[in-house]
């Protein structure tokens, strides 16, 4: 399946959810609104003909707009496609439901999504910093992020 | 002394200060608290190994730190793992020295300027003795910090402070 | 002069001397500078969390009881051993019916299965539960 496919198939079904695409990039990218993507993964999960059972990565971005998404790369074993997936959202409302009960690697990527980008999973079984320490002030990876003077009592910048 | 009196010339007799005796068995047993960290671990294990072999200096790695002498932080070492580390340190009986591996621990390396979460430099949360440069450096070149780790030991003394 | 055990008295004052000797030598030149983070118990590094003495399962003390009571038998076994020749017929008549009693213990203590060494059941890890809740087949265990 090409990703046009991919992409008539998913307007066709989740009108709502699936909100811009931009498939002559180097690599397709499919939007989802952020509470719709537990649906539409598990429809490309499940769905024979699509069997996307294997999430590459997960990340968090920081667009410097006042908005935050995630970037969902997936392939599919059986059928050899893949497709990115992107759920945006804003910093002020930074939710995005969890995919961790479709696919067991999103357990710990989400994880570090939060650690490192405050994004919050919705649903997610163990939603706590795996990275940094527990108490760091701060997400590290936002780029409105300042480096803490002190950390425990000891100096962190050089 | 007309006993002595330089006669024994094929060396039979030994005659060593309190000092010198102590120091040379705790320089030749400098059991070592295993810290390997991140990439100069892999330098340390390869020293371990066959063919650089830090054992014939006597340093047997030990998981814990009750038994411990020497403690070499090799690796990058985060906000995370230093209160650890500290921890660890408290938890050495004294003689106790800290060996600080490659450029990570001894000044944060090339984390220093953007490392948001990497200590810079171990010797802000433990003392350290030795540094060894290098990113990684050799395994050559820790057993020279070890070596110079020994010298330091022969010149210490039971009844003068020096920790 | 010195009876044979006064012979054995001076092997364990010697005994005992060097034993003591070592110890207070090295009480005297080892450092004392114990502080609190230094005596706190040793947790790979984190807080320590809980308490040291735990309970432990009851077929360590089942082990150590069966093997004290024939360990004491060997012991008796060693002065038999020695004087065997001298005594003859009647020291094995003798011993055999010790050792017959113990057996009819041993036997006892087999039956029963108090040297079986029941280890706790293994908890075996699941696999993704997503096959289960989608109907396909989970691939073969090997």
């Amino acid at each position: 399946m090409n990703p046009q496919e991919i992409h008539d198939n998913l307007k066709a079904k989740f009108g709502a959810a699936v909100s811009d695409a931009k498939l002559d990039a180097i690599q397709p990218w499919i939007g989802i609104t952020p509470d719709g993507i537990l649906e539409v993964c598990q429809f490309l999960h499940g769905e024979a003909g699509f069997e996307f059972d294997f999430l590459s990565c997960l990340s968090g971005v920081d667009y410097n707009d006042g908005k935050l998404g995630v970037v969902y790369h997936l392939f599919s074993m059986p059928q050899k496609h893949k497709i990115a997936l992107k759920a945006i959202c804003t910093k002020e409302k930074p939710h995005v439901q969890s995919v961790s009960q479709v696919w067991g690697t999103a357990n710990w990527h989400e994880r570090e999504a939060y650690d490192m980008f405050g994004i919050v999973f919705d649903g997610h079984p163990d939603l706590r910093r795996i990275l940094c320490g527990d108490d760091y002030p701060g997400h590290p990876l936002r780029k409105d992020f300042k480096v803490p003077e002190f950390y425990n009592g000891m100096k962190v910048p050089y | 002394m007309g006993i002595l009196n330089y006669k024994f010339e094929k060396s039979n007799i030994v005659i060593a200060s309190l000092d010198g005796l102590l120091n040379w068995a705790r320089l030749s047993s400098l059991y070592q608290m295993q810290f390997g960290l991140a990439c100069c671990a892999i330098e340390m294990m390869a020293a371990s190994a066959s063919n650089f072999d830090i054992m014939r200096f006597g340093v047997i790695p030990r998981a814990t730190p009750r038994q411990c002498d020497v403690m070499i932080v090799s690796g990058t070492v985060t906000l995370k793992m230093a209160t650890r580390i500290k921890r660890l340190f408290d938890q050495m009986p004294e003689p106790r020295y800290v060996i600080s591996m490659g450029s990570c621990s001894n000044c944060g390396g090339p984390y220093w300027e953007h490392g948001y979460h990497v200590l810079k430099g171990v010797d802000r949360v433990i003392p350290v003795d030795v540094y060894v440069p290098g990113c990684p450096p050799r395994p050559e070149a820790l057993l020279e910090g070890l070596i110079k780790l020994q010298e330091k030991v022969r010149q210490e003394s039971l009844a003068k402070k020096t920790i | 002069m010195l009876t044979e055990f006064g012979k054995i008295l001076i092997f364990f004052i010697l005994g005992a001397v060097f034993v003591a000797g070592g110890l207070i030598m090295s009480w005297m030149l080892r450092p004392h500078k114990p502080y609190p983070a230094k005596l706190t118990s040793y947790e790979c590094g984190e807080e320590p969390v809980g308490q040291a003495w735990v309970r432990f399962n009851v077929r360590f003390y089942v082990l150590a009881l069966v093997f004290l009571i024939f360990e004491v038998e060997i012991i008796f076994l060693f002065p038999w051993a020695l004087v065997y020749r001298e005594l003859g017929l009647f020291a094995f008549l003798e011993m055999a019916v010790f050792l017959f009693i113990l057996w009819v213990g041993y036997a006892y203590v087999w039956v029963k299965g108090d040297l079986n060494w029941d280890k706790p059941e293994p908890k075996v890890p699941t696999l993704n539960r997503l096959y289960q809740q989608t109907g396909r087949p989970e691939p073969a265990r090997i």
